[in-house]
Parts: structure tokens; sequence; C-alpha cells
């Protein structure tokens, strides 16, 4: 099977086709940057406390938001996090400038809107050893003796409670409990009767502060800027300077409209997405290398030949490894974005449009950018010896 | 050439053979990064200015003493706004020779001006040595605290440019309230004589003539019922000196009040029993204040004389008594600390991360693999060996590097997935195209790797150069990333030349004559 058959297609004839359309994309997408909608920085850049929780049923957004706007703390972002019905939100503090336990704050503050009943026992928001203990004070079973002796006989429940809520994300109420074996009847029923289920289970906190925001912004770009100058020297000096320029350029290029699709999409930029920035670069490189590699090999074969023509049939004749990896990519980083879970989302999604933007820079753009190097160079070349 | 063969044959055998060894069984062998077991990762700062401010207060309390003993009480003492230092007009007809020997006796760390009155600041390098100790105790203590509350595998680090934070990372705790209390517990204990009580600040300077005392300060403390119940606050005077403080604990453990409460009660060692039986001999019928970071727990009468234990009673909950009993045999912090990132994965987010990220992969993988049979036939089966065996020896890697797999980690892998492939793909390309301008089958093998071989190595190494980047930037999971992205692709080298190569050349040994290919 094959997708190509001995292509000539002429990739670089319209080349300045390609360069316009790539120039005005850059613009668009430096117009989403800058004039707007901008950047959404999430909580690992912008600082602030986050919390990721996951609610029985549909939360009312009002309710959380006027809860957590009461502690005069900063302003509240409510999203929601992975699939609608498994109602999990991501709310978010922004309080930029203020270092401390926020988080703590946050849950007390959900918790008094969102369960109305107190109780000691809290089995959606305590540890193991919470309820251990707890239990080993009311005793349901009766075993009697020490304190320490007590909590020997409810440490296995305790932890089978645990586990249960690990594998559901929330106990939902006191039905749930039957899904725990290890559990007497007495203690259930005392549960059921006693502890608190709540409406909420706390999935994740976060809370970042200002001067770890700020770090994180800094190394974030140092990285970036470093990556693509390691680039630009290692294409120099495993190639020619023009062939470094054009992989840069297509690098840029990638960079910025994947930022732009950012900005534009409003999907926040956090650490995982600075690293998906960085694969990019990787990836798009990686395919423009190939390009590069293969003029490098015509270019020894065919002598006299215009450089036009020798890179046309470079990237002709590896056409279909670019179309089948990137394909093979394209799929695999699809998989990620439907399968894998609302952390990595915005990994995967930066990766998926990469690709694809990446693929195309290397094909059409980076080749173009090395021979109008290389034609300038040559040029300036020329009129050095008639001088 | 079939001896040649054979070794290399041996050779994928071990290696696989020992990427199996160090991956199997995965849950064991594989150490998985908080994001996926569930955890807490905090950063915190040492506020090193308290210890500074309290060496400054010591030294203005020395400097106090030595000049009041001999009836020159100085007319002005105070701390300067920047903390470091304090400004002394002496009393007007101090003697110059006085000044001098306090200056000298008790002010040797200190560089000192001297115009009006006198200003003395820390010397710098003993500003920097007291930071530097208040992170050393504060990250031994909190060392201490974490073991005794008892943390499997607990990561305790000192970080930042001028080495005033220190990273602790726990996985698999479930309470992080708790553990955060823990941690930042200032647990400051000091025992004290009270001179009076009173329900307000007003009546309790009243009783004192209105004017505080230079000798004593107020605290305050909750009034609480038969219940336990907090009720109100009531102010209480004590005299600053402390009879005996946490320092002169021996341990403290959990324990009940006579009301069958929780309790903490406490021993002393030898050198604070002697001073605590010596004042309660002295004092009986009196009280004497429990004062737990500058807050009144509780404040008994002395019935009779107590030579080293005594009991801390006051509203606790069991994990409360046991925790403060903890965070007392740990020591106190020697400086405040504050929270600067705080980063908790409950164990539930981190199973469901793992379950989604495995389901991601396998899918991603299953789609190469049928893609490069469809598209390469007998050839596809070669490069899916390749593949897969890639992974495993990724996992391999991982468990001799002891590397952490974090959830960008798993994302890296199935990364990998795609671009290992590539190198298959330009190998088989360039023999399909070797093959197609009429070269032999051996010819177009040999030449389809050793062309495809720059190529292969220039693209996986610019890849490798963003990783390594992306590994210097790296906090905890982004740097799994990197780890399993650089690891794969070295990998991919590996399976995709070497192993897929091997696979070729025992078919072409078989049919010494191999006129078509399946590819």
């Amino acid at each position: 099977m094959r997708f190509f058959h001995d292509t000539h297609i002429q990739f670089m004839k319209y080349r300045w086709h390609w360069i316009a359309i790539s120039t005005a994309l850059n613009l668009v997408a430096l117009g989403l940057i800058f004039i707007g909608p901008g950047f959404k920085y999430g909580v690992d850049f912008a600082g602030g406390t986050q919390l990721t929780v996951k609610f029985k049923s549909e939360p009312d957004l009002a309710r959380i938001r006027t809860s957590l706007e009461n502690l005069k703390l900063g302003a509240v972002t409510i999203q929601r996090f992975d699939e609608p019905e498994r109602h999990e939100l991501l709310i978010r503090l922004q309080n930029p400038g203020q270092e401390g336990d926020f988080s703590a704050r946050m849950m007390t503050a959900l918790d008094r809107e969102f369960n109305a009943q107190t109780a000691s026992m809290r089995l959606n928001l305590q540890g193991v050893d919470a309820v251990r203990d707890g239990l080993a004070q009311a005793d349901p079973d009766s075993v009697g003796g020490t304190f320490d002796n007590r909590r020997a006989h409810y440490e296995p429940m305790a932890s089978a409670i645990l586990n249960f809520r690990k594998e559901k994300g929330i106990l939902n109420g006191p039905a749930d409990l039957d899904g725990v074996k290890e559990l007497s009847s007495n203690a259930k029923r005392y549960l059921a009767d006693n502890a608190r289920f709540g409406n909420f289970s706390i999935l994740a906190a976060d809370n970042v502060g200002p001067a770890v925001g700020k770090d994180l912004r800094k190394k974030a770009s140092y990285a970036v800027g470093f990556s693509l100058l390691g680039m630009l020297v290692y294409i120099w000096l495993r190639f020619q300077f023009q062939y470094g320029v054009g992989a840069i350029v297509a690098l840029f290029h990638d960079t910025l409209i994947a930022l732009g699709v950012l900005s534009l999409t409003g999907r926040e930029i956090d650490i995982p997405t600075i690293a998906a920035l960085l694969t990019l670069v990787g990836y798009s490189v990686n395919d423009t290398v190939i390009i590069f590699d293969r003029i490098r090999e015509r270019v020894k074969l065919d002598r006299g030949k215009p450089l036009v023509e020798v890179m046309n049939s470079a990237i002709n004749q590896t056409l279909s490894r670019t179309v089948i990896t990137s394909g093979l990519t394209e799929l695999v980083v699809i998989a990620l974005f439907l399968f894998g879970g609302g952390v990595i989302n915005t990994f995967a999604f930066v990766l998926m449009f990469g690709i694809v933007v990446g693929t195309y820079s290397s094909v059409f753009i980076a080749s173009p950018i090395a021979l109008g190097v290389s034609n300038f160079l040559e040029k300036r070349k020329h009129a050095h010896r008639r001088r | 050439m079939q001896r040649k063969l054979m070794w290399r044959w041996v050779l994928i055998g071990v290696v696989t053979a020992a990427a199996i060894f160090f991956m199997w069984p995965a849950d064991k062998k594989i150490h998985l990064g908080l994001d996926l077991r569930g955890g807490i990762h905090l950063v915190l700062q040492v506020n090193t200015q308290d210890a500074v401010r309290a060496e400054v207060d010591d030294a203005m309390e020395r400097v106090r003493g030595d000049l009041s003993e001999k009836g020159f009480a100085p007319a002005l003492l105070q701390r300067l706004s920047a903390g470091d230092g304090f400004e002394l007009r002496p009393a007007p007809n101090t003697p110059a020779k006085t000044l001098d020997k306090v200056i000298d006796d008790r002010l040797l760390e200190f560089k000192v001006d001297r115009g009006v009155g006198l200003t003395a600041t820390l010397r710098p390098e003993v500003t920097r040595a007291i930071r530097d100790m208040a992170v050393r105790q504060g990250l031994e203590t909190i060392r201490n605290r974490i073991d005794q509350f008892g943390v499997a595998e607990p990561l305790i680090q000192r970080q930042g440019i001028e080495g005033d934070r220190i990273v602790v990372q726990l996985p698999g705790v479930d309470d992080p309230a708790r553990v955060k209390d823990l941690i930042r517990a200032t647990a400051f204990l000091e025992i004290k004589p009270v001179v009076t009580v009173a329900p307000t600040q007003e009546a309790l300077l009243a009783s004192s003539g209105g004017k505080l005392p230079e000798d004593s300060e107020i605290v305050s403390g909750d009034v609480e019922d038969l219940e336990g119940r907090i009720t109100g606050r009531e102010y209480y005077l004590l005299k600053k000196a402390s009879v005996v403080t946490g320092r002169d604990l021996r341990t403290a453990r959990r324990s009940q009040d006579t009301y069958g409460q929780p309790a903490v009660s406490f021993t002393l060692n030898p050198d604070g029993a002697t001073k605590f039986s010596a004042y309660t001999g002295a004092h009986i019928g009196d009280r004497m204040a429990i004062v737990l970071d500058n807050k009144v727990r509780s404040a008994p009468v002395i019935r009779g004389h107590i030579s080293d234990s005594g009991i801390i009673e006051g509203n606790f909950t069991v994990q409360g008594a046991e925790d403060l009993a903890l965070v007392l045999r740990a020591g106190a912090l020697p400086a405040s600390i504050t929270y600067l990132e705080e980063r908790t994965v409950g164990p539930s987010l981190g199973r469901d991360s793992v379950i989604r990220g495995l389901r991601a992969g396998l899918v991603g993988l299953v789609l190469v693999v049928v893609f490069m049979l469809f598209y390469y036939k007998g050839a596809g089966i070669n490069a899916d060996v390749a593949l897969i065996l890639n992974a495993v020896l990724l996992l391999g890697a991982i468990g001799v590097f002891k590397a952490t797999l974090t959830l960008p980690g798993i994302a890296g892998i199935i990364l990998t997935i795609g671009m290992a492939v590539d190198s298959n793909v330009l190998i088989f390309e360039r023999i399909r195209e070797e093959l197609r301008l009429g070269k032999t089958v051996r010819n177009a093998v040999d030449l389809g790797f050793q062309r495809a071989l720059s190529a292969i190595i220039d693209s996986n190494l610019t890849t490798i150069i963003s990783a390594l980047f992306l590994f210097q930037f790296g906090t905890g999971p982004i740097k799994g990333f990197a780890v399993t992205l650089t690891i794969g692709l070295t990998i991919s080298m590996f399976t995709a030349v070497f192993v897929s190569r091997s696979i070729f050349e025992v078919l072409l040994s078989r049919r010494a004559k191999l006129t078509t290919l399946s590819i």
C-alpha cells in the first residue's frame, strides 16, 4: 500500500504564496495575543488558589461564587473539569500578591455553604486517622478497653471506607457503605445515622504564591527561548547557517500560531502547556530536519542542479514519510485528547493543533526560507568577489 | 555472518530480559509521582527575619539587664525598623566606662555606631549565619515532625537561591490539612507565673495601676464551659520570664485529664525539672499559666510541689492532643513559616489519571500497530515488534533509573509511541525507494538502513535537546515528561535501527536469494 506515487508537486514554485499565508496567520496570532483576547494564565503562572472539587450532583455555581467572594480574598472563577456528568469543577481564587494557606479557608467556606449539618465525622473530607478515631470514640461494636485498643479494631474499617472513596471519587450517601465489606453492621448503622457525607469531596488543591508564579514564568520563557537557540545552533552545526534560519523561522511560526490558538480558545496556560509547546518545538524541528537531511544528500548527488529543484524533489521524496509519521503521531495525540482525562487535556490539545501546523511549516515554510537566506548569502558573496 | 547475527539476538534477549526484570511487577518497581499516587507537595519559606529579630531582642534584654543592674536603666531602648539592630539612649548620668563594658561584653556580634546614643546593628556575616541556622533548624524540626507522624518516603529539601525555602513532598497523605498544620505549628510552650486575671484588658491594667509593669505582659486565653465549649475570652497578666519553656521538655504524649478528656502530658529534662520543682515548691497556692504559641491554654493553681511533669488541658480532640504532643516532642520552629506553594492531589484523582492515561496509551498503541500492519504488511510486523519492545524497554529503564512516572510522563510515553515509529517509517520508505530503483532486496535493506540513519539521529537529537531544556525548567511532573521522552527516543534508536535490522537479517539469511520483500 502506498499513499503517494512518485509525486512531483511544485511545493517551491508557490513559495511566496505559502509565506504570504503564513505571515497572515502569524499576524492574526499576534493580534489574538496582544490585542485580544490574550493569554489566560492558569494557577501555575498567575498564582492563586485552585480547588478541584467533585460534587454529588450539579451544584449551584452562584452559591459557590457568593460563599467564596464573602471571604474577601479575591476574584472567583469557576470552570468545568472533565465531562459534565462527573460534576467536577475547578474553583479558583485569584489572590495575587498574597502568600499563605488559602486552600484551607476555601474548603471551610464551601463546607459551611454546602454541608449544613455539622458533625464530627465528615466522611468525604477526612482521612483514615480521623474516621478511625471517630469510630473508636463512639465504639459502635462495643469493643471496650483502651482507646488504642479500639483504634486497632476500627482501623481496617476506616481504611476500607477511604479505599472505596478513592475508587468512586465521592461517597454519595449511606447506601454507598454497603459496598464496603469490611464494615461491621453496627459501625455501618452508626455511620449512616451520625456521620455526615456532605455534598462534595476535594480531588486536588493547588495554591501558588506570587513569588513562585513569577519564578515559573521566568523559567518557562527561558526554557522556550534557550531551546529555540539550542535548535538553531544544532542545525547550524549539522547543516548550514541558512538551514538553521529556515528551521527557526518555522519554529517561531509554529509556536506563535499555537499561542494564538490558545488565546483564541481561552484555554489556560499552565506548566503542562509549556511542556506541550516545547514538545511541539522538538517535533516540528524533527520534521524539518528530515527534509533538510534529504536536501543535504541530494545536493551532493545532483551537482549543478539549482537548489530550488533539489529542494522540491527532496520534499516530494520525503512526503510519504512526513504524512505517515505526522498522521500516526496525530492519531496518538487524539487518543490522548479524547481519553487522557482532564489534567492533560490542554497538553494534548496544543499538540493536536501543533502537529498539523508543524508539519505544514516543515513542508511549506522551512525550505523556502532556507532558500531565501541561501540566495541572499550567495548574492553577497558575488558582490564581494566583484569588488 | 550467522555468528554475528546470533550475538545480535543474544544482546536483544539480554536487554529485554533485564528490562522485564526491572519493570515487573509494575506496581512495585515503577515509582509513581505524587500526581498519580496522591499526596502533597509544599514549598515553604522560613521567615528567617524572625530569628534575626529574636537575636536582637535577646541582646537588648541583656543590655537592659546589665545597665539596670548598675542602676542606669536606659532612657530609650528600641529595635530598628529593619529588625537587625537597635537604638540605645543611655540614662544621662551613665558613666562611659559602664557603657563601654556593656558593649564589650554583650555586643560582640554587633557593629556599634556611637552618636548621641548608640546604634547597634548585627554584622552581615552574623545575620547570614543566623538566617542559615534558622533554615537548618527549621528543616530539622520539620523532618522530625514528619518522621514521628510516619509518612513513607518523604522528601524534605532545602531549595531556593537564598536557601530559605524548604520543599516537602509527602506521598499518599490523605489528610493534607492536618499535615499542613503539623508542619506549620510553631508549638512554642512556656510556663509563666500569673499575676492577675481579668475579663478585659482595661480591667487588667487598672488592677496594676493603669500601667503595664516592665517585667510583665498581657496574654489572652479562652474561657470554656464544663463541656469544653468556648464561651468567651479572658486576659492574663503574666511575668515575662518563663519558669520553663519547650526547650526544657524531655518528652510529651497524649493522655487524659481528670474528666477523661484528651490532654497532653509532658515530662521535663533534669535541667527543667530543677527549675520547675524549685518554683512550684516556693509558690504553692499561686497560679501558673501554660502558654502555647502566645495563648494561655490553662492556668492551674499550684497545689503542691511538682518535680518534673505536667499536663496541658483544654479542648483537645484525640487527634489534636496527639499532634500537639508530636510537635512538642519534635521541637519548636525557630522562625515562622509561610506556604509559598501547595499542591495536593487526592488519591482518587491520581488513580483516575493512571487509568485514563493507560487507556489513552493503549488506544494509541493499537491504532499505530494496526496502521503499520496495514501499510507495510510483513515489515509492519517487524516495526510492531520494535514498537512494543520499545515500550517494554522504556518501562524497564524507568525502573532501573528509579525515575518517577508522572501523568505528563505517561503522556511522554504515549507520544514516544508516535515518534518512535518514525524511525521505522523512515527506514521502510527508504527501502521501498531503493527497491523501486531496481536494487536487490539485500542491497535495498542495507542502503535503506544506511541512508536513513543520519536523518534518524538528527531528528531524534533535536527533540532530545528540547526535552533537556524542559528537564532544566521542570518542576516535578514535567521533569517526568522530559525523562520519559528522552529515554523513549534514545531507546527508539536501538529498537528501530538495531532490532528491526536484526529481524530483516534473519529473513535475509533464511533465504539467501530473497527476491521480494513484504513492505
